[in-house]
Parts: C-alpha cells; structure tokens; sequence
C-alpha cells in the first residue's frame, strides 16, 4: 500500500510522502527558536533568508475597487467591474501573482476605468484632482499637474517625466479634441487606471545600502505591499509620506506606520477577507442545499451563518484583543434572532437582524469555529454531512497538514453499505478498505466527532432514525462535539503555526519557500510571544525580512 | 510594439476590400462571397470552419457499477458507421449521421503525473498538467499547455472579431483546486480564459462590444491604449522572464482590444439581447434553459461569423451541479463516486447528452451555402474521467460531431481503439480548421497523427 501512496505521490514534495499518518504534520510543529532578540526589533536581517523572487501582482478585485473609491469616490467605486480573481494553492492573491490576462480581463479593465471616471465626472469628485486653472497655467502645463498628483497616488509612486509626459499628452489631446479640459483629465486617468503600474503590484526592489549582496523593495513597494495587506487599498498620504521620507527602512518605522493603518476601519474588513477566503465564509451565500430536505435554508439564514463567525473574528481580534486561539474554543458566540431559532437559543426571541453575543454555556456541545452553523454548513454534501470534508478541513486548513488525494485508478466508492445505517457506518466501511485507510483514517475520525451537527448546522442525535456515536479524535485525543474539538486544536502547535503561514501566504502572494524559513519561525515565535495577538502578527508579517526583501528578478 | 496577432489581416477580413475602398458587406456576410454552388468565397477559399469544445465533469456510468473497471454503459457493442445509439447516445438521433464516438482512447498525457480529475482534464490539451508545489498549502494545478480550442485559435483567431469565445452552463465548478478544474479554455499554463456563465453577457460580448466609427471617445481610447502598451512594454524590461511572457500576453490583449476598437461591425444582422440569466429558481440551476440559451448565441455568432472557435463547460470537473430536472438532489461529483448510484449518474449522462445534442441541432438548422454550421464545425465533446467512480482515464467517453467542413467522416462511426492517445482525437478536430497544423499536445501526450477512420 505504501507503494502505491508513494507512486501516486510523485512530483509532491518528499515531505508529503509520509503523509498517511496520523499526527505527521508536512510542515511539523515548529517550536520557537528560544533565541531572544536582543530587544532592537529584530530587524536584523539574518544572513540564511533567501528571499522568494518578486511577482506582478495583480490587485485584488476588491483592493482595486477600494482603490477606485480612494482615488475618485463613492460613486466612481459602484461602478467599478475589475475581473474576478482566480485562486492558487487556495489564495486569490497567490493566482493573482502568476495569472496572466487575456483578452476578457483587459476588456473588463478598461471598460471599468471608463465607467469609473465617467461616474467621477458627474459626481464632481473628478475635478478635486484639478489644482491649477489651464488658462492661467496652459493646458499642457496643468494637465501635467494632473497627470503628476492623480499617477502618484494611483500608481502609489512618483511618475518619471517621461510617465507624465505620456499621459498628459493622452489628456490634452482629447481635450483639445472633445472642447473640454475636464473631459481631457478624464481619458488621462482612464488612461491611467488601465497601466500595469495601476493595475498590478509591481515589485522591481533595489540594493539594500546596507548590504549590496541583496535586494530589497523600494519605499514605495513596500508602502503598496503593506497598504495593500493590511487595509486592502491604496497607501494613503501619510504612509506615502512615510516612503518619501523613508521611514519604513528599519523595522520599527514599519511596525508604527502598521500600528497606524490598524486603525483604519478597512483592516479590519481586510482581515475580514482573509477570513472569509481561508474559512471559506465567502462561499456561503452561493452555497447550495437540498431544499426537499432543507427548506428552511435560504440566503439570509446563510449569511446569518457568515455574520456569527465574522462577529466572533471581529470580536476576538479588534474588541479584545484577546488571544485568537480562543477562536477554537469561546464559549459564547454572536447570533441574530434567524440564527438563534435555527440554534434553539433559549433566549432567540429576543434577538434582532444583528448578531448578539449570547453566552453558549454548553449548549448542544457548541463552542468556537467547528461550532458555528457556518462551518458545519460549508462542510456537508447539499443533502448529508461529510465527516470527510469536515475532517480534511481541520487538517489542511487549520492545521496545515497535507492529505494525500484519493489515488488514481482506485475505486473511490464506499464498499457495499447495505448494512451501514449512518454516515458514519458508511464511512467506516470505507475506512475497511486498504487503498482508503490510509487517508480517511486521518480526516474521517475527526468528522465523526461532528456527527452531531447536520448539514445545515443544527443539532441532532440521531441520523437516518439512528442512534448517533460521535466519540472520535485528533491526534489521539477523544473528544466529543465541537467544543471537544476546539479545545484540542487550541492546543495543537500547528494551529498557530498554520494561521501565521496562511497569513502570509495571503499577504505576500505566494507560498513560502525553504529559503524563508528563519523567518517563518521568527513570525511563529513572535505570535506565540503575543500571546497569539492577530494584530500583532498582521504588524509583525509586514516588518518581517521577509516581507522586505526581494530576490533578483531572473 | 506589435503584437503577432496585429500583424494578421482582422481589418481586411472585416471589411470587404474593393478597388482599395472600403465597403461593407451585404448581409449575412458570408452568402457575399459564396461562389454559384453555395460552397465558396469568391476567391476560392472555403466557408469559415469553426471548432467548439464541449465538457462535462466526472464521467459518465459504468456497465457494471460492481467492475469499475469493466466497460461503460455509453459506448455502442458494434464499431463503424451503422452503430447502434446506446440510450446515452440516443439523444444525438436527429444528427446522428454528424455524430462519431470514439471509445478506448486513454489521455496519454496524463501520466506522467496522476490526480483523479486533474489528470483527466488534460484530455483537452494533450499536455500533462503542472503540479503547484504545494508545501502545506491547498493543492492546485494548472495546465501544461494550451487546449486545443486555444491552439485553433491562435492561427485563426486573427480573421474574426473574437478570436474565441468562452461559455459555461452550471456555476457549480470547482475553484479551490487552481486553474485545471476551474476552466477548460487554457493559452498556457499561466493563461486560464475565464468563461461566461450568463447569456446576457455573452451576447453583451459577441453582439454589443462593437464601437461605431463616428464615436467620439474611438481615437481617445486608441491613445489610452497606446499609452498602456508603452507601459508594459518598458516593465518588461525590468521583470523576471516570467513576468515578461505576463506582460507579453497583457500587451497582446491589449492590442486585441485595440484592434476590436478599430474595427468596423460585422455587418449582419444583430440578434435581438437575450433574456435568459444564469440565476437558480427555488434553489435550482436553469441548466437546460441556460444551455439553450448559450447554444442559440454561438449558433448566431458563428453564421454572423464573430468568432470560429468557443469553448462551453457544460459541468464543470469535480464540479457539484445538481440535476434536478430529474428529480435528483445530490451533486454530480458525489454522486459519481457512489456504486449505488449508478443507475442516476447514467441518467445524468442521458440529459447531458442532450444538452450536447441541443448545440448540434441549433447548428444544423442554421443554413450556410448548400449546407448548414453544423457541415462547417466541428465538435469535441468528453470528460475529466471514463467514469467518476474509477478516476480512470482509460475508454474516455469521447463524442466528435459535426462535417468539419468535409474533412471529417460522414456519417459518423464508432472507432474503437484501446490504448490510443486521444491526443490524436484533438489533432484530428483542430486540422479540420488548420490542416497544416503539426502536432498538438506534449510529452506523452504529444499527437502528430490524426485518427484515420474519423477523418473523411
């Protein structure tokens, strides 16, 4: 049987050879390096790191509409309709570092930058760009102005002459052509917001001064960089004020101007977003269920369902700042009265539209993430639950443990299930089956353990009129429910460790490399310090060497 | 900067040339140019052919659910032209004799690397797909190499106002698993063509994106772009080689976009927008009415001749539609891998026939020459595995409709060929437009032979 696992797996990384067994985590449980720093920020940047080389990458469909609304307004970013982003290794941001666009995407950029300054025009908030009188200054020399204060913003840099020059030149001629300056300034920033200096990150770097043998980004990129991470849009005027004065070469100046965007109120819809990607909450409102067997779903009690994991993350990360591993475990949780009846709360007829914190207490076993309806829903087949994908969930997404595919030319069907009355007996039988042992043995128990909760989230104790067994483990640990499970997962080491990978798979676009490990574990040792603080790790993400540094484009 | 695509003759083939003045064309644009016989342009050269892709995931129902590794219910007993229609073929009755099926034909390309529906996708490109190193992050591929409708495209693409059209029925694909599950247009690995799901965008798209000439934005969005090209031409020297094939295929679409500015609208009549939305009904898919839908615009577009080479993803690989109009509650996906179920995954496989077989015959009703679209096109249509309960990709269920403009076998046949590439199948199709065209697919799916009894 190794044998087959070991064939199929070919071309995997050799970590994820050894997959099949429970507890063996690919990426292992890092333990803090145990060397303290000696209390200058660490902003040493240690000699092992091999930066991942720089990638164009593309804004995000909302951090170009935030950015739309940044630059011209409320009614400009309605009408913004940049295309949609395509995932890699389970990040938007991952494929935007190495999708390259055709001719739909191009389309939908450039109808979106007409659309977007036209809406501007109308609303006025075009002409705020407008700093000089044309006929006082001449039209070129003002367009030039335009062309110069709108590009730095949008582009998130100065323009070089040349930059200007040909933009400008873009503006004055339909100006000239259409009767109108404004109208000029209008084909100038459509123009503008179609360039590949709006359109991606464009990380080129430069040599570090401080050691020529490497390179790291620009102010101004790392501006983008940080902006575009923790607030989802362009640098505003002070952190470009930042990279002008270059304050953001050192560790500290970073960690303040991050301290400063946190906050925003767009961190923490940009954390949000994170969430909502690498929990998936986003799929819920298209999700599908069986309405023959589920009539009560619909798309408010889905985002319902969306909205109580979302206050409990809002909750956790920026009313309390509080430890982020008591995700997995908050005995209380926050649910509108829709919830709260598809619950069973005691108290859901007090409830309104918005989510309110009600204490859990032990109810129906609930507490934190794996208790939540939105999980569990997102985790099921449309008519059935599936311990498997629940199972395969905590793994990979939380723990970031890598589960082998089924393997090719094997049957992947469940043997004869005649005598199996629940899904759980089903899946035992599955479990029989040496070809599926392997893997099934590591994400099936867990999801046992869930049995409890159907497919739409709601408790139960029976399945299919029988008895349900939801005595299960994770990594050897019984538990029982979601508040069992939860409380396991806070104490696994990869859990903390996943969620600090995952983060900065998100924020730099790609999947870490062997050559940045010192500083994956420096970002672990640092959450773990924290007392698993998020906003903490958002800051430390973005100070890390890592995070300022680029290989040599090649 | 220029781009290859530029250098071909769109402007001269949307405008008929004459006497150095340019005029347009009568309508339907195509009937202008037919010699006496119907059968030709003026200048000799033949009808446009066209090619169409067509795709469902997870396979189609074993013969014996307890042999997943035994023969499928899809495939006729008897080989050549009188085969019988299977009750899975038995949707293609009123175009059978365009319809050929080819069975035992295994994706070759697939084996360097496997993964259950990953490795069965590259069916449509004959290029084994590429692995994402995926550390302990969620596991993706892309393709290896382009599909074949893109393969088309990229010599013929140039002669229309599209060079491709992308079109989906069922939204319920699967995202989380990188670009080869996701889509089934591909220019490279990098370069996934997203596909439209709603038919009021896609006529939006054939029928509504033209840009008259007395506009009076046309020579400012000229310039923008012009401008934009200059950008991304100077990056490019300052980005790593990959970036630069990025920023090579952001200018070529940007000279697309140009060109399609640029030039005048087909002069044909302009169908009437669609309707039709992709939107569930009581939490249902409109699959058929959508379907029909997406098969009445390319029937329009190609006699219009928009564009000759499209794409439709009928259900996505791995993807979870839910084929209610049969009663059934259940995703495909998990329903293909239950034993139990095969006698629904088999009725699923009946109506998705006949969605096909809906495309076939809007072709076949829409006159072109002495014949109809359906004589001029050709279609490939298959899945991601021979059935989803096995993930093999041995005996894919392959189904090549259409005249191919003369170049294909006519009627139909049953070829069965145990252990061919079916790489060679996507060659046979792409030459019916490009008979030139070398080879296709790469690796151990590389093809430079067509399959002689399906060709005419």
């Amino acid at each position: 049987m190794r044998g087959t696992i070991a064939t199929l797996a070919l071309g995997l990384a050799a970590s994820s050879l050894a997959g099949c067994y429970r507890g063996d985590s690919a990426m292992g449980a890092t333990v803090g390096l145990g060397e303290d720093g000696d209390g200058d920020g660490g902003d040493e940047i240690p000699a092992e790191l091999e930066p991942a080389p720089a990638a164009l990458r593309l804004l995000l469909q909302r951090q170009h509409v935030n950015a739309i609304r940044d630059l011209l307004g409320e009614e400009a970013a309605a009408v913004a309709s940049p295309p949609p982003n395509f995932a890699l290794n389970g990040f938007d941001s991952v494929g935007a570092s190495q999708q390259a666009l055709s001719d739909a995407e191009i389309d939908a950029f450039e109808h979106s930058a007409r659309a977007v300054t036209e809406a501007a025009a109308a609303a006025g908030s075009l002409s705020t760009w407008l700093a000089c009188d044309p006929a006082v200054s001449g039209p070129e020399t003002c367009m030039d102005q335009v062309v110069g204060s709108f590009g730095r913003r949008a582009w998130r840099r100065p323009l070089s002459d040349d930059e200007v020059a040909r933009y400008s030149a873009v503006g004055t001629a339909a100006a000239a052509d259409l009767g109108s300056f404004e109208l000029g300034m209008q084909e100038a920033m459509a123009a503008m917001l179609q360039s590949p200096y709006f359109i991606y990150q464009v990380e080129i770097g430069e040599p570090d001064p401080d050691d020529p043998t490497r390179r790291r980004l620009t102010q101004h990129e790392l501006a983008t960089r940080m902006s575009f991470f923790l607030v989802d849009t362009l640098p505003d005027a002070e952190l470009l004020a930042d990279a002008d004065a270059g304050r953001l070469s050192d560790a500290d100046g970073i960690r303040e101007a991050a301290w400063r965007l946190l906050e925003r109120p767009e961190a923490r819809r940009s954390l949000a977003e994170f969430f909502g990607e690498v929990w998936r909450l986003r799929d819920l409102l298209s999700l599908p269920k069986d309405l023959g067997v589920f009539p009560q779903w619909s798309p408010a009690l889905a985002e319902s369902m969306r909205m109580e994991t979302a206050a409990l993350v809002e909750d956790l990360v920026w009313e309390q700042d509080a430890d982020f591993l008591e995700v997995f475990t908050a005995d209380y949780s926050f649910v509108n009265a829709q919830l709260g009846f598809h619950y069973g709360l005691p108290g859901a007829v007090d409830l309104g539209e918005l989510p309110t914190r009600v204490a859990l207490a032990g109810h129906d076993k609930r507490a934190g993430l794996f208790g939540h309806a939105s999980f569990q829903a997102l985790l099921a087949h449309v008519s059935t639950t599936s311990p498997t994908l629940r199972g395969k969930f905590v793994l990979e997404n939380i723990l970031c443990r890598t589960v082998p595919p089924p393997p090719p030319g094997v049957v992947t069907d469940l043997p004869d299930t005649g005598d199996a009355r629940t899904m759980r007996e089903r899946l035992e039988l599955h479990m029989s089956e040496p070809s599926c042992s392997g893997c099934h043995s590591m994400m099936d128990p867990i999801g046992f353990g869930l049995e409890n909760y159907d497919s739409i989230g709601r408790f139960r104790t029976e399945d299919d009129g029988y008895p349900i067994d939801a005595s299960a483990e994770l990594d050897g640990t019984p538990f029982d429910g979601a508040a069992g499970l939860g409380a396991i997962v806070a104490q696994t080491p990869g859990t903390a460790s996943c969620l600090v990978h995952n983060l900065y798979r998100h924020a730099t676009g790609h999947v870490e490399t062997e050559g940045e490990q010192v500083a994956m574990d420096a970002l672990e040792e640092a959450f773990e310090e924290s007392g698993h603080r998020m906003q903490d790790l958002m800051v430390e993400i973005v100070a890390s060497p890592a995070f300022r540094v680029v290989a040599e484009p090649e | 900067m220029v781009s290859k695509r530029l250098q071909l003759s769109r402007r001269t083939m949307l405008r008929g040339m004459v006497g150095g003045s340019v005029v347009a064309l009568a309508l339907p644009p195509l009937e202008a140019m037919l010699d006496a016989h119907g059968e030709a342009h003026a200048d000799g050269s033949g009808l446009p052919r066209r090619l169409v892709t067509w795709f469902w995931g997870n396979g189609v129902a074993l013969a014996d659910p307890g042999n997943a590794g035994g023969p499928l219910r899809f495939f006729p007993g008897e080989t050549g032209p009188s085969y019988t229609l299977t009750p899975q073929l038995q949707p293609f009755a009123a175009v059978r004799d365009y319809v050929s099926v080819l069975s035992g034909y295994r994706v070759a390309a697939s084996y360097p690397l496997r993964r259950g529906h990953h490795d069965g996708c590259a069916i449509l490109s004959g290029h084994p797909f590429i692995e994402l190193p995926p550390g302990s992050a969620n596991y993706a591929s892309k393709f290896g190499g382009p599909t074949v409708d893109q393969v088309v495209a990229e010599e013929i693409g140039g002669q229309t106002f599209l060079p491709s059209i992308q079109l989906a029925v069922s939204r319920r694909i699967i995202s989380s698993e990188g670009f080869s599950l996701q889509f089934i247009s591909h220019k490279g690995p990098d370069q996934p063509l997203s596909q439209i799901f709603d038919p009021r965008e896609a006529w939006d798209r054939l029928f509504a994106s033209f840009t008259a000439p007395e506009d009076p934005s046309k020579p400012h969005r000229l310039a923008a772009l012009d401008a934009v090209m200059e950008d991304a031409a100077q990056l490019k020297g300052r980005v790593s080689t990959n970036d630069g094939y990025r920023l090579d295929a952001h200018l070529d679409a940007v000279a697309q976009l140009r060109s399609q500015i640029d030039a005048l609208a087909p002069a044909c009549e302009i169908p009437p927008p669609t309707t039709q939305a992709n939107d569930e009904v009581g939490g249902n898919e409109p699959l058929e009415e959508v379907n029909r839908a997406m098969s009445d615009l390319l029937a329009l577009a190609f006699a219009c001749d928009i564009t000759r080479v499209a794409s439709v993803q009928f259900t996505g690989s791995v993807g979870y539609t839910v084929y209610h109009m049969l009663g059934q509650s259940m995703g495909h996906h998990d329903m293909t891998h239950d034993g139990g179920l095969n006698d629904a995954v088999d009725a699923a496989t009946i109506e998705t026939m006949a969605n096909l077989a809906y495309l076939l015959e809007a072709l076949s009703l829409t006159s072109e020459g002495t014949g109809n679209l359906l004589d001029n096109s050709v279609v490939f249509a298959s899945s991601d595995a021979s059935s989803g309960l096995s993930h093999s990709v041995e005996n894919m269920p392959v189904v090549v409709a259409g005249g191919g403009g003369g170049a294909l076998a006519h009627p139909g046949v049953h070829l069965r060929n145990d252990g061919g590439n079916s790489s060679d199948i996507l060659l046979s199709c792409a030459r019916t437009v490009c008979p030139e065209l070398p080879q296709i697919g790469g690796g151990p799916g590389l093809s430079t032979s067509t399959v002689a009894g399906l060709m005419a």
